[in-house]
């Protein structure tokens, strides 16, 4: 049984260790400061490393993520919680916080797995896969992902039989089941909130038929279908297997629509439908791809560059707001819309279609804090109190946020808002010394 | 209760009192439909629609089922149709 560490002290606590959170914890530990960082998942990376490429730039995601992650791995300074979450935060004085983290089993002794993947051969069980958005099954014994940190293997208790099967194959003897719950008392100086965002939920918006139609799918599992480590040999409608040829991009679902409670522009959806676009132009040379639009909003560097490419590959854009999806027997769906610049209802048939979902933010953040108040702003991120001056700073003296987690923004904009948290988080440390 | 390495499955279930229904459940799901698939394709490569016509099973699930079984290494892609359209899949020699 592992041993329980009943209390343990570092400087800084990072929570969540996305591409936020792991920038923020590398630059406190290059510093030389002792970093904790948390997440809830079974690997770092947060959703970046989950993506096919990035935008505008065409750059690998995995490529960028990956040596970024093994550096934070590998840091001497940084200790790594995955499967656990931070709770009960007090603050105790000006440079003490005191927390509960909570460590649930991973039923794998993470130091002795080497990734054979025996186990997850020689398990029976098959369940649909978290990591490829349910497209596909993964067994329950499982390496999250291929390029998942740490690279070991995890069991899903919930869904696992109990059969053994994958202890009596594991040739280091590293699955243990008489792991439990570790229940750990935490004391540091400083807090940098990174915990990011959440994706729209499309089955909040029937008319879509998300959910309904296995062929309208979100923009997050076409990404899993273009990205090297993807569910399927190529890309393949969910709904029967078959190459789709006409493909529609359906812009801003669940953003910029205060019907469903989210008034505001996730920032990021009109780029990573351009950049799928792009990709699948690539991948399927012959199929046509549509993007129906409220408005391109190609304002950061380079990206209006990006939908002049795009549109120069062949991408059709068509300023129109859909307001219903339907199926056809051959799984091919009639998108009824409104062409904004012909004031005209519309139908098109597309043979697939792709939900760009908005950003939303990642509730219950401020419940982890007991004593002191986490400001949120009108739309439930994470408060800055000085937006202009010291964008990282929070209403809690000592806690700093990075990333997403304060809106919605890019990949860049959240390595450079890291960047802010940290150096906030180190003169935090060193003012208060 | 002495609990042996590599034997630590038993001393779970044995604590819990069973195995969660969900978890039988699923597995006797998966193992019905993965026997399916693999004698429907013993006898000739198939696509998806053929597959679904032959087992009378929802396309959408044979999709699933059966990308999970080319990952597992039980199925491989063979060749693709005159229409660019569909993949025909084979049992793994």
């Amino acid at each position: 049984m592992e041993e329980s560490l009943k209390s343990i002290c570092y400087d800084a606590l990072v929570i969540g260790a996305g591409i936020a959170g792991g920038e923020a914890a590398l630059n406190l530990a290059n510093t030389g400061y002792k970093v904790l960082l948390v997440d809830k998942e079974l690997s770092v990376g947060g959703k970046m490393i989950m993506l096919s490429k990035v935008f505008p730039t065409l750059d690998c995601a995995a490529c960028i993520t990956t040596p970024k992650v093994s550096e934070i791995s590998r840091h001497p300074n940084i200790t790594i919680f995955t499967g656990s979450e931070v709770s009960n935060i007090r603050k105790l004085s000006d440079n003490e916080f005191a927390a509960k983290v909570t460590k649930k089993p991973r039923y794998v002794h993470v130091e002795d797995c080497t990734a054979c993947q025996l186990c997850e051969k020689a398990c029976p069980t098959s369940v649909r896969d978290q990591y490829q958005f349910g497209l596909i099954g993964r067994k329950a014994a499982f390496i999250p992902f291929s390029i998942c940190s740490p690279k070991a293997a995890a069991i899903d208790i919930d869904n696992c039989t109990l059969c053994g099967a994958c202890e009596r194959a594991c040739p280091t003897h590293c699955i243990d089941f008489t792991m439990e719950t570790e229940t750990i008392e935490l004391h540091v100086k400083t807090i940098i909130v990174a915990t990011g965002f959440n994706l729209f939920d499309p089955n909040n918006m029937p008319r879509y038929g998300y959910g309904k139609f296995k062929n309208v799918i979100t923009a997050m599992q076409m990404e899993r279908e273009i990205a090297p480590t993807r569910p399927y040999h190529t890309i393949l409608r969910p709904g029967d297997g078959k190459v789709p040829d006409r493909i529609a991009y359906v812009l801003c679902v669940g953003s910029r629509d205060a019907s469903v409670g989210n008034p505001i522009c996730s920032q990021i959806c009109c780029m990573y439908s351009i950049k799928q676009a792009q990709l699948l132009m690539g991948a399927l040379p012959m199929a046509d791809v549509t993007i129906y639009y409220i408005n391109i909003r190609s304002f950061g560097k380079g990206f209006e560059e990006f939908y002049q490419q795009a549109k120069g590959m062949g991408v059709n854009f068509v300023k129109g707001k859909i307001g219903r999806i339907s199926e056809k027997e051959n799984g091919n769906l009639i998108l009824r819309y409104e062409d904004i610049n012909k004031g005209k209802l519309q139908e098109a048939e597309h043979d697939m279609v792709i939900l760009s979902t908005g950003v939303l933010p990642n509730k219950g953040i401020d419940g982890l804090f007991e004593n002191e108040t986490l400001y949120l702003d009108e739309f439930s991120f994470v408060g800055q109190s000085d937006k202009l001056a010291s964008p990282a700073k929070t209403s809690i003296g000592g806690v700093f946020v990075a990333g997403a987690a304060t809106g919605p923004m890019d990949i860049p904009d959240s390595i450079l808002s890291a960047g802010a948290a940290s150096s906030e988080a180190i003169s935090y440390i060193i003012q208060h010394a | 209760m002495e609990i042996e390495k590599g034997k630590t499955a038993k001393y779970l279930r044995e604590k819990a009192g069973g195995v969660p229904e969900q978890a039988k459940e699923n597995l006797k799901e998966f193992t019905r439909i993965k026997k399916l698939l693999l004698e429907a394709l013993a006898d000739e490569d198939l696509t998806i629609k053929q597959l679904a016509d032959k087992l009378n099973m929802p396309s959408d699930e044979v999709v699933y089922h059966l990308m999970s079984l080319v990952k597992y290494g039980l199925v491989v892609t063979g060749e693709i149709d005159d229409m660019d359209e569909y993949f025909t899949y084979k049992l793994k020699k």
